[in-house]
């Protein structure tokens, strides 16, 4: 059974008894047994018919996609009432729905104020917006469902820890491929700005582009499924800072930036006796578990705000801080292109242009073969060693495929 | 031969990959385990046997042992602004000297670990395809792939079984995805039946009303036809929502009365009165197929249509209100007309009604769908190209993991002890 989610309001007079949703008659078939039949029995057994009463009471709710919300079964008390629905609340028909959806699609960017952006907690922060969305629009018109609490997002009621989680909206999309592709900003400070993590931020330039090439290929796009499927999911809005009525308000973040990976080393319990009047840091905490792992600090995805951070409480004035963060950037790009520099440069070394051919000259170690001695990566027959890649039960699917 | 057991049983009550109505009967019965009749060995395999019913099903016990890992990857959201103010020392400062909070320190969610036992699995490019909601199942995925509708990297990939690595892009056709996440095409003869009923019922409903209907719906249209260019040159300038509705509302009339029995004469003219409202969307319609490849260059083409058309009569009510319009103004009207023109390509050019599909035409999703729709966050998903990309493994945080499974923790916890090999 599902976990009951009781609202004393929204019992109805029990479904099940109700005359319109008996289960649906099914094939009888005149034969109780067949002997020598592979088939499975087609009568109408006591599961079966439970499972369709299910179907069609309970579970129809969850047929269609609800208009302007998802539509998950974590949503949903035992006997299929919108636990998050007001008691008089009704389904509406699809064509009123939809007329009732394109109003509510304008008011929809432009929700999230400030104080809602306040929270490092990610889950936190979306139940406060809801409760803000709430108190605006709580008493507008009875029809209008009240937004997703983080339990209505549940797909599976059982697990607690799994929840259907915002993805990027259309127009934060297409934000994210315009700042990056035509203003040239770089993908931290992209990430930083839209509070979407670095590898998102390029996945989404990526496809973007993969998609503008379509458009201009001719190709078509699966708009119909895209539209579709937006509509089922909980999405982050995008709120766009050149709009008047959007003036003072940040950017909802979508995910946590800063996310710091948990280092194997770090997972047992340690006890470092230290005395009283040692000054012990991140940093000594991180040689007692590891000589080689670093701090916190320079272990997350964006240092460099850390060091922003520091600067202003150091009391720098503006200016100053902008001059640091420039030199520092300058630093940074120095530093590739000395990497791409000394890159191509052994690529050079390593190609020679003959008057035929080109010899290509590569690095071989006798160690590459492998502890085992088996590793493809060896050169040269070795005396003793058969190849096993026509043997049965050898993978040889790729490990990873080139961009 | 022993009989195949079901896929779909009712009496053993097995979570499944898909979308189907049989796993989401399952799912609202599923219980949290029985741990006190039970042996811990018992409660281990029971545990074992409903997880892996739902993760890869279609991987045999020995593979996945092989992917099996021990160590599970999480992380810890971290404040820069905590960690530019302190340095840690803060923690333990003056603790020997007796030196204690009183106050209880907030403390994190749980971290789920034990939700995380399957993780491998979700690198497996079938899983990856069906959590992107590219296919209704598992198994359907696994299809695409082996049927070659599947890249990586612009690769053809044939392997179910690749381990996607981060930073691996992966597209399906997008005609496939359609299909399998699109509803079901109705077989003819149950379309004919359904067709019948329809009319039937439509052909009550006319009788019951026609002679109140038409002539209203005529005389407004009619008087429509007669004054759209005389309205659209008249000074009151209508609000872009006004244009929008009318022009639609007309368009629906025009469509409505068609249908139904009238006079040759009468559906000639209501003909030609449609004729020149599609001119006047059509006018927003042409032209668009090159120069849609950014926002930017839209909205300058409808800015430069808007200078164009002064003269024209078609499209002439958002041209000449133009004139006396503002800034603000001028960009609603574009707003509405943007709004407009991309209804009206949405059903004419991508979601219109095609016979030769394997899937219901016009589209929209397979029953059920809703419930099981989630993408998870270790994948970007672009839609319109049915393209995904693989951003990282799946990592549990506090209070959220991200591998989606039905089960509760309990239960993730046995299955994960029957893998650790110590019973």
């Amino acid at each position: 059974m599902m976990l009951p989610r009781l609202r004393t309001s929204n019992v109805p007079p029990t479904l099940t008894s109700c005359p319109a949703i008996r289960p649906q008659p099914l094939i009888h078939s005149p034969r109780i047994s067949r002997e020598f039949s592979q088939t499975s029995c087609q009568q109408a057994t006591l599961r079966r018919r439970k499972f369709y009463e299910w179907l069609n009471g309970p579970g129809a709710a969850l047929r269609h996609p609800l208009p302007g919300s998802t539509n998950y079964l974590g949503a949903y008390d035992r006997f299929g009432n919108l636990v998050r629905a007001r008691p008089g609340w009704q389904r509406k028909q699809n064509a009123e729905a939809e007329a009732a959806n394109t109003e509510g699609e304008v008011p929809k960017g432009g929700e999230g104020t400030p104080e809602a952006q306040e929270a490092v907690d990610e889950l936190e922060m979306s139940v406060r917006r809801e409760e803000e969305q709430k108190k605006t629009e709580g008493n507008q018109d009875e029809d209008k469902l009240p937004p997703e609490t983080a339990e209505d997002l549940r797909p599976f009621p059982l697990n607690k820890y799994f929840r259907s989680q915002p993805v990027l909206s259309e127009e934060l999309r297409e934000a994210i491929y315009q700042r990056v592709a035509r203003d040239g900003a770089s993908v931290s400070l992209a990430s930083v700005e839209f509070g979407v993590s670095n590898e998102r931020v390029g996945a989404v330039v990526r496809l973007k582009q993969m998609e503008k090439e379509w458009i201009a290929e001719g190709k078509k796009l699966a708009a119909p499924y895209s539209k579709a499927v937006l509509e089922m999911l909980p999405t982050t809005p995008y709120i766009d800072p050149s709009r008047p009525e959007n003036k003072g308000k940040r950017p909802i973040t979508h995910e946590a930036i800063n996310d710091l990976i948990v280092h194997p080393a770090t997972r047992q319990q340690l006890f470092v006796p230290v005395s009283e009047s040692r000054q012990f840091t991140r940093v000594d905490a991180g040689k007692a578990f590891d000589n080689n792992l670093l701090p916190a600090d320079e272990r997350i995805p964006h240092p460099e705000l850390v060091l922003a951070e520091r600067e202003l409480v150091s009391g720098l004035s503006f200016q100053e801080r902008k001059n640091l963060a420039e030199e520092r950037i300058v630093k940074q790009q120095e530093k590739k292109k000395e990497e791409q520099r000394r890159r191509e440069e052994l690529k050079k070394v390593q190609t020679v242009s003959g008057r035929r051919w080109d010899f290509v000259f590569q690095d071989v170690s006798v160690e590459n073969v492998g502890r085992d001695g088996r590793s493809p990566k060896g050169v040269g027959w070795r005396y003793g060693f058969p190849h096993e890649d026509r043997k049965k039960g050898q993978v040889k699917i790729p490990t990873k495929v080139e961009a | 031969m022993r009989k195949k057991p079901r896929f779909h049983s009712l009496k053993k009550l097995k979570v499944r990959q898909d979308w189907s109505r049989w796993t989401l009967y399952n799912l609202s019965r599923l219980t949290p385990p029985n741990v006190t009749t039970k042996t811990y060995f018992q409660q281990k395999w029971t545990a074992k046997s409903n997880t892996r019913a739902y993760h890869g099903e279609q991987i045999r016990e020995k593979q996945w042992k092989r992917m099996f890992r021990r160590n599970l990857p999480a992380v810890v959201p971290m404040d820069h602004k905590y960690l530019a103010r302190y340095d840690g020392s803060e923690q333990a400062a003056g603790r020997g000297a007796g030196a204690d909070t009183q106050e209880k320190t907030r403390t994190s969610p749980m971290t789920p670990y034990m939700q995380m036992t399957y993780y491998p699995m979700e690198r497996r490019l079938d899983s990856a395809i069906f959590r992107a909601l590219f296919a209704s199942s598992v198994r359907q995925a696994r299809q695409f792939v082996v049927h070659g509708l599947v890249k990586v990297n612009g690769k053809k990939m044939i392997y179910p079984g690749y381990m996607l690595n981060p930073g691996d892009m992966f597209q399906v056709v997008p005609e496939s995805v359609m299909f399998a996440t699109g509803a079901r095409k109705t077989q003819s003869s149950r379309a004919r039946r359904m067709a019948e009923r329809f009319a039937k019922a439509r052909a009550e409903v006319l009788a019951q009303r026609t002679p109140t209907k038409i002539p209203s719906i005529k005389v407004s249209l009619l008087s429509g036809s007669t004054n759209t260019p005389s309205t659209t040159q008249s000074p009151t300038q209508p609000s872009p929502e006004q244009v929008k509705k009318s022009l639609q509302t007309l368009m629906e009339d025009v469509e409505g009365v068609l249908v139904e029995d009238i006079k040759a004469k009468d559906k000639q003219k209501l003909r030609s009165l449609r004729q020149t409202i599609k001119k006047a969307i059509s006018v927003w319609k042409t032209g668009t197929e090159e120069t849609i490849s950014t926002l930017d260059s839209q909205l300058s083409f409808l800015k430069s249509r808007l200078v164009k058309q002064p003269t024209s009569s078609s499209s002439s009510s958002p041209a000449d209100s133009e004139a006396t319009l503002t800034k603000e103004e001028q960009t609603k009207l574009t707003q509405a007309f943007d709004r407009l023109k991309e209804a009206a390509d949405y059903n004419a050019n991508w979601n219109k009604r095609d016979p030769r599909k394997p899937y219901a035409t016009p589209w929209r999703s397979r029953d059920y769908m809703p419930a099981f729709a989630f993408i998870p966050r270790y994948l970007e998903v672009n839609q319109n190209v049915c393209a995904a990309v693989y951003l990282r493994h799946p990592v549990a945080r506090p209070g959220l993991s991200e591998v989606p499974t039905p089960f509760g923790v309990e239960t993730g916890q046995l299955a994960f002890n029957w893998y650790l090999r110590r019973r």
